[in-house]
């Protein structure tokens, strides 16, 4: 039995050191959460819609600047320019019949926050936190997946420290923005002007 | 380990006779905070089930981790306009309550109504709102709710009735009605009014009548005596310096107590030594929330109390007053009432004339009503204090009606009778013995929001809107009349009351809408803009009554009190007096499948989830009946047994029953629960009942004995004339020691701080606060097992202690919720940091990072840490889950939950104020507790601004903090409670001014810290 002590110790250590490790690599939102990219019920592409035609993000979700929501448009949003554009295009049918029989589209979630959480879109638009912050850069993606941890740590290195992830309200939906050489000035003034001090405590989004 | 019973100044406080005894059993109880074997599995389940059950879902457990579940979005295929989701849009609407209306804000999310207020712009209720008012949301999406239209229990639609009707009304048109009958409850409204009135002119052999259980015909009966023609009384409570209440129960459950609160608190509250509150006198058979309150508080049988009122208008005679209708006082002259309670009573009184208030309760006869018109006359306070205001179209109830209509339908003259939002069968007077008739009755048809014990013997039953999802009005007890908005599209397919008596009047089937839009648009509004402006307001601005206040018929007076003589006969051991009350909680019944209501603990005798016989303690010790024991009551040929609860302060030889339970098959909340009273009930009191113990102890969910808090001076309260002498005897109650941290302390001085401040003078203990929180948090509702195991969920409670000896105490209540302490012992103790203080000064709750080790809630000193030992929440029926706050999370089994001062209001409160560039203003930020309580005896908001309303109130001498001399620096403080009693009555439960502690004021550093 004594000879065997330490070999079994050492495996026995080795093995909870791997469970640890097993966990923290891949159990990690970066590893189950990035890259999760669904079958969603319309071959729905914001390349096409937002990136190539240039529509604004806020034309379908509308609701993002005023609500906690970001809202997923309703058919009527869709059916705005699809009552005459794109007649013949199968990939439409699924909108088309949305339409017509009044049964709404089930879109499958992609960024998702626990239910625990409480995340106010209004408040981050109205800090200066362009969406691709959070959502990376949605008008190259055919079909949107989840580029970003979304984990509690990661917000809160934003929130520790914002400055870098801060912009003006004129380019909050442009994916090609880069911070100007004069950003921390800018920065600076911003935060002085609109009272931004991102919340730390647990009351902030725990409720 | 100190003494159970605690002094503070010179009074004892306690909690219930079990503390009083103090015996070993009880000390054991107290001493655990979750009782004996309540963590224990104690369902029978054997080892073997257990072991497969643990087994089993070990095994899925390890398996389900893998797939991340799929959510889905599902957005609308035409968005409604200005539809912002997650921002609430709020709709002004108004309750109907008999022939008064109560005006509400419904705060609606997602398009369905998940919150309702107060409308601070209704002037008769002025914000405040009831418990019932709160829980209206449960009603709207009760899941046993009346959902179909069934002739005979075959399923049918609407227009199957309507056709059905149509016919039948061919019939009855051509013998003007003769048979048909219409059965309502009392409504003050002009539509139904209106079609109340076509109806009789398209049928005018018809009958129409209206019936409540619980009603104020006496006092109509006893104005008209008094005056020629029944009046709505107007009170003005405020203005009265002493209030004598004769079994008038103005704060809980008698009508419009929302408004009756506020304003009895507005002539209460004090803020310095310099402002004077006013007096309340009670006389009752029963033990009261506004005995509570009380500062003098007489108890007499029931049946006596007309004879009390008669003895005081004769002794109000001596001072040289004219009472009319005192020539028929003579019977009443010789009396064994409290001699110098009666002198001292009318004296005040009399010395107040013009400032004070005779007021009567809707169980005494008409004569006390009617006696008591005629002495607020010769008080001078008619026009003052009181007026009255004609009843104009509303239609009220009368009991005589409904026994004559059961007559006639046992005699089978009625061949149509149709019954709308009534459970005759339940709740007619036992003599009318409805049910019975009924069966005589060809055509039976009902309309009602819920399954009832009158659906199941009617031919039609027809599903009826709840107020949130209709159209109406209804008209104020002063004649403000309000537009019932709807909130949502019916959830089922039912239809409004309006709609049926439309039908009835007129034949056509229109939409509420339009039924209502045409009462208004012949005269209560002359454009479309008015007509916004009252949906807006939820009130049609000036539209008040005048009111008068005609002399008193001496004749009359005299006519009905020699007609109706009052009993003077006293009840005894053998010919006991049972006393039928409506519930502070389910009124009549009607709320008896509400879950928040069943489980809120009854005011005054703090049990759940059923009714009790209340007894005092002598008549217990009299019947040999010991606490919860079963105790079999006879009385006019009807034997029910109920479990016996002693509360101190009941009058003797006399049991209160509370009525509206007992109702079986109904719904999964209402089954079960309690014992119906009413076949016992042909009048409001009754005498010549006997009653025997069975032997049985019941299980009786009774939180008077959770969370004790150990001896420790918790409300703080002094005579007025104290205050005066010392106003800061609130904090000179209590030693304070030395107070030393053990940590650093915050700096509290940047930003919004939050506090709340209670102000203990003018909380009446109505429990609408409990109710609101409960809708505003989704806390759950765990039953009444687990009620009895001190689980219940409730984040704010009511304590209520009893000060005095056993035979005549006095109930004083005190709302706790979460202190908020800068200290705060629960934070210190969380293994895992889930309980930690944000910079705002809220002891935050992370639901997800809790463990469920309870430390936190061992360590709490004032118990208001709610753990969910079961998962509560995850078998909600689908319609219960609409009533849920979006903005709170659903907690499941495991974790710890509390109050948090409506985290998700302040944080709305300050984006909103962001947005705007500006800090929130005080006031426009308030807790839902703060905004149910009729009384306005919760104020919250920014401690850091001097000049916010609640920086004020904790600068007040009153205030103080619970247990502060602990060091747990609560957020929450009180104001301590005065009362204002007679100086020549020697208030028997207190007697004396406060005793300053040893060691005087703060406290020499050197000696140790005591206890206290």
């Amino acid at each position: 039995m004594n000879r065997f002590l330490p070999a079994i110790a050492g495996v026995f250590i080795f093995g909870i050191a791997f469970i640890v490790f097993f966990f923290w690599y891949w159990g990690s939102p970066k590893f189950t959460d990035v890259g999760y990219r669904p079958v969603q019920p319309v071959k729905y592409s914001h390349r096409l819609h937002a990136g190539d035609l240039g529509m604004d993000c806020r034309y379908c979700h509308s609701q993002v600047e005023q609500s906690r929501h970001a809202n997923i448009p309703p058919t009527q949003t869709c059916m705005n320019c699809h009552k005459q554009i794109g007649l013949d295009n199968p990939n439409l049918l699924p909108v088309r019949e949305s339409w017509d029989t009044g049964k709404p589209i089930e879109w499958v979630r992609v960024d998702k926050l626990p239910d625990y959480v409480y995340f106010n879109h209004a408040a981050h638009l109205r800090a200066g936190v362009g969406c691709i912050e959070c959502h990376g850069n949605v008008r190259q993606m055919d079909v949107v997946e989840q580029v970003k941890p979304l984990s509690m740590g990661w917000c809160l290195d934003c929130h520790r420290n914002p400055d870098t992830h801060l912009r003006p309200l004129s380019e909050l939906t442009n994916m090609e923005w880069t911070p100007p050489p004069d950003h921390a000035e800018f920065v600076k003034r911003f935060k002085a002007e609109r009272n931004i001090n991102p919340p730390e405590d647990c009351s902030a989004c725990h409720r | 380990m100190p003494p159970l019973t605690k002094k503070t100044g010179n009074n004892t406080y306690w909690r219930s006779a079990n503390q009083l005894e103090d015996t070993p059993e009880f000390r054991e109880w107290i001493e655990r905070e979750f009782p004996e074997g309540a963590s224990e599995l104690s369902d029978p389940v054997s080892r073997r089930q257990f072991l497969t059950v643990m087994g089993a879902s070990l095994a899925l457990a390890g398996l389900t981790g893998c797939r991340r579940p799929v959510e889905k979005i599902v957005p609308f295929v035409k968005a409604p306009e200005e539809q912002v989701l997650g921002v609430p849009v709020y709709y002004a609407s108004a309750l109907p309550r008999g022939t008064g209306a109560i005006g509400v804000v419904i705060e609606t999310n997602e398009g369905r109504p998940t919150k309702v207020e107060g409308n601070e712009l209704h002037p008769y209720s002025l914000g405040g709102t009831d418990l019932q008012t709160q829980a209206e949301i449960l009603n709207l999406y009760d899941p046993d709710r009346e959902t179909l239209f069934t002739d005979g229990g075959a399923l049918r639609s609407w227009d199957d009735f309507v056709a059905w009707w149509r016919r039948q009304s061919l019939s009855l048109s051509k013998s003007r009605g003769e048979g048909l009958a219409v059965l309502t409850g009392s409504f003050s409204s002009p539509t139904l009014a209106r079609l109340k009135k076509t109806f009789a002119k398209t049928y005018p052999r018809a009958r129409f009548i209206n019936y409540d259980a619980v009603s104020d015909e006496n006092r109509d009966a006893g104005i008209a005596a008094a005056t020629g023609r029944p009046m709505q009384p107007v009170y003005a409570l405020e203005k009265a310096d002493i209030i004598v209440s004769l079994d008038m129960d103005f704060v809980q459950t008698e009508a419009d107590a929302v408004l009756h609160a506020r304003q009895f608190a507005d002539g209460r509250r004090v803020m310095s030594p310099d402002d004077s509150m006013n007096r309340l006198y009670i006389i009752e058979g029963v033990h009261s929330t506004t005995g509570s309150i009380a500062d003098h508080r007489l108890h007499i049988p029931t049946r006596r109390i007309g004879a009390f009122a008669a003895a005081l208008a004769l002794e109000l005679e001596k001072h040289g007053l004219t009472i009319a209708g005192s020539d028929a006082l003579a019977p009443y002259a010789v009396h064994d009432f409290n001699p110098k309670w009666l002198e001292a009573a009318a004296k005040d009184l009399v010395e107040h004339k013009g400032r004070s208030l005779v007021l009567a309760g809707r169980r005494q006869p008409a004569g006390v009503h009617a006696l008591v018109y005629a002495i607020n006359a010769a008080l001078l306070n008619l026009a003052k204090t009181v007026s009255y205001r004609s009843y104009g179209d509303a239609a009220r109830s009368y009991g005589a009606a409904v026994r004559w209509l059961a007559d006639e339908m046992r005699a089978g003259k009625i061949k149509t009778l149709l019954m709308v939002g009534v459970n005759p069968v339940y709740d007619a007077p036992a003599d009318a013995r409805f049910a019975e008739a009924l069966q005589k009755v060809e055509n039976t048809v009902l309309m009602t929001m819920h399954t009832s014990e009158t659906g199941t013997r009617s031919r039609w039953v027809l599903s009826q809107t709840h107020p949130f999802e209709q159209w109406g009005d209804v008209r104020a007890a002063d004649g403000s009349v309000s537009v019932i908005q709807p909130t949502i599209e019916p959830l089922f397919k039912s239809k409004s009351d309006v709609e049926l008596f439309g039908l009835l009047a007129t034949g056509e089937d229109k939409r509420g809408y339009e039924w209502v839009r045409e009462t208004w648009d012949a005269g209560l509004v002359h454009e479309e803009d008015a007509w916004r402006r009252v949906l807006h307001d939820g009130i049609l601005a000036g539209s008040r009554s005048r009111t008068s206040a005609p002399p008193p018929n001496s004749r009359a007076i005299s006519a009905e009190l020699n007609n109706n003589p009052f009993p003077l006969d006293a009840p005894t051991l053998q010919n006991l007096e049972l006393v039928f009350r409506e519930s502070a909680k389910l009124f009549d019944g009607r709320y008896a499948n509400n879950s928040w209501l069943m489980e809120v603990p009854d005011p005054v005798s703090k049990v759940a989830w059923e009714n009790v016989a209340l007894i005092s303690s002598a008549t217990a010790k009299a019947l040999r009946v010991k606490q919860n024991e079963g105790l079999r009551i006879i009385s006019g040929g009807v034997t029910l047994e109920l479990p016996a609860v002693v509360v101190p302060g009941m009058v003797d030889n006399s049991i209160v029953l509370e009525l509206g339970y007992g109702r079986e098959g109904i719904g999964r909340i209402a089954d079960g629960a309690g014992v119906n009273v009413y076949p016992m009930r042909t009048a409001d009191f009754v005498i010549g009942a006997t009653a025997v113990p069975t032997g049985t102890i019941h299980k009786v969910a009774n939180t008077q004995d959770h969370n004790a808090m150990e001896g420790r001076p918790l409300i703080r309260e002094a005579t007025l004339e104290t205050y005066r002498e010392s106003p800061k005897f609130a904090q000179e109650m209590v030693h304070m020691p030395d107070l030393h941290s053990l940590w650093k302390d915050w700096t509290w001085s940047e930003g919004y701080q939050w506090g709340l401040v209670v102000d203990l003078n003018v909380c009446t203990g109505c429990n609408a606060c409990v109710v609101a929180c409960q809708s505003e948090n989704n806390v759950p509702v765990v039953g009444q097992k687990q009620v009895r195991n001190g689980r219940e969920m409730h984040w704010l409670r009511l304590d209520r202690y009893y000060v005095g000896d056993a035979e005549d105490a006095r109930m004083v209540n005190q709302p706790v919720m979460c202190q908020q302490c800068e200290m705060a012992p629960c934070e210190q103790v969380c293994p895992v940091n889930a309980t930690v203080h944000d910079s705002e000064g809220l002891n935050m709750m992370t639901y997800n990072r809790c463990i469920g080790t309870r430390y936190c809630s061992n360590n709490c000193p004032y118990k208001v840490r709610r753990f969910n030992f079961f998962n509560y929440t995850n078998e909600y029926p689908e319609l219960l889950k609409l009533a849920q706050n979006p903005e709170v999370t659903i907690r499941s089994r495991g974790v710890m939950e509390k109050c948090s001062y409506c985290l998700q209001r302040i944080n709305r409160a300050k984006f909103q104020a962001k947005t705007e560039n500006r800090q929130v203003r005080d006031g426009e930020l308030k807790t839902a507790c703060q905004q149910a309580c009729p009384a306005q005896a919760i104020t919250f908001g920014n401690i850091n601004d001097k000049n916010s309303a609640v920086s004020k109130l904790k600068a007040n001498e009153r205030n103080y903090g619970m247990l502060s001399e602990l060091n747990t620096r609560p957020r929450t403080t009180y104001l301590a409670k005065l009362l204002n009693p007679n100086p020549e009555l020697a208030e028997p439960t207190f007697d004396s001014e406060y005793v300053p502690r040893e060691g005087g004021h703060g406290g020499s550093g050197s000696h140790e810290r005591e206890h206290v």
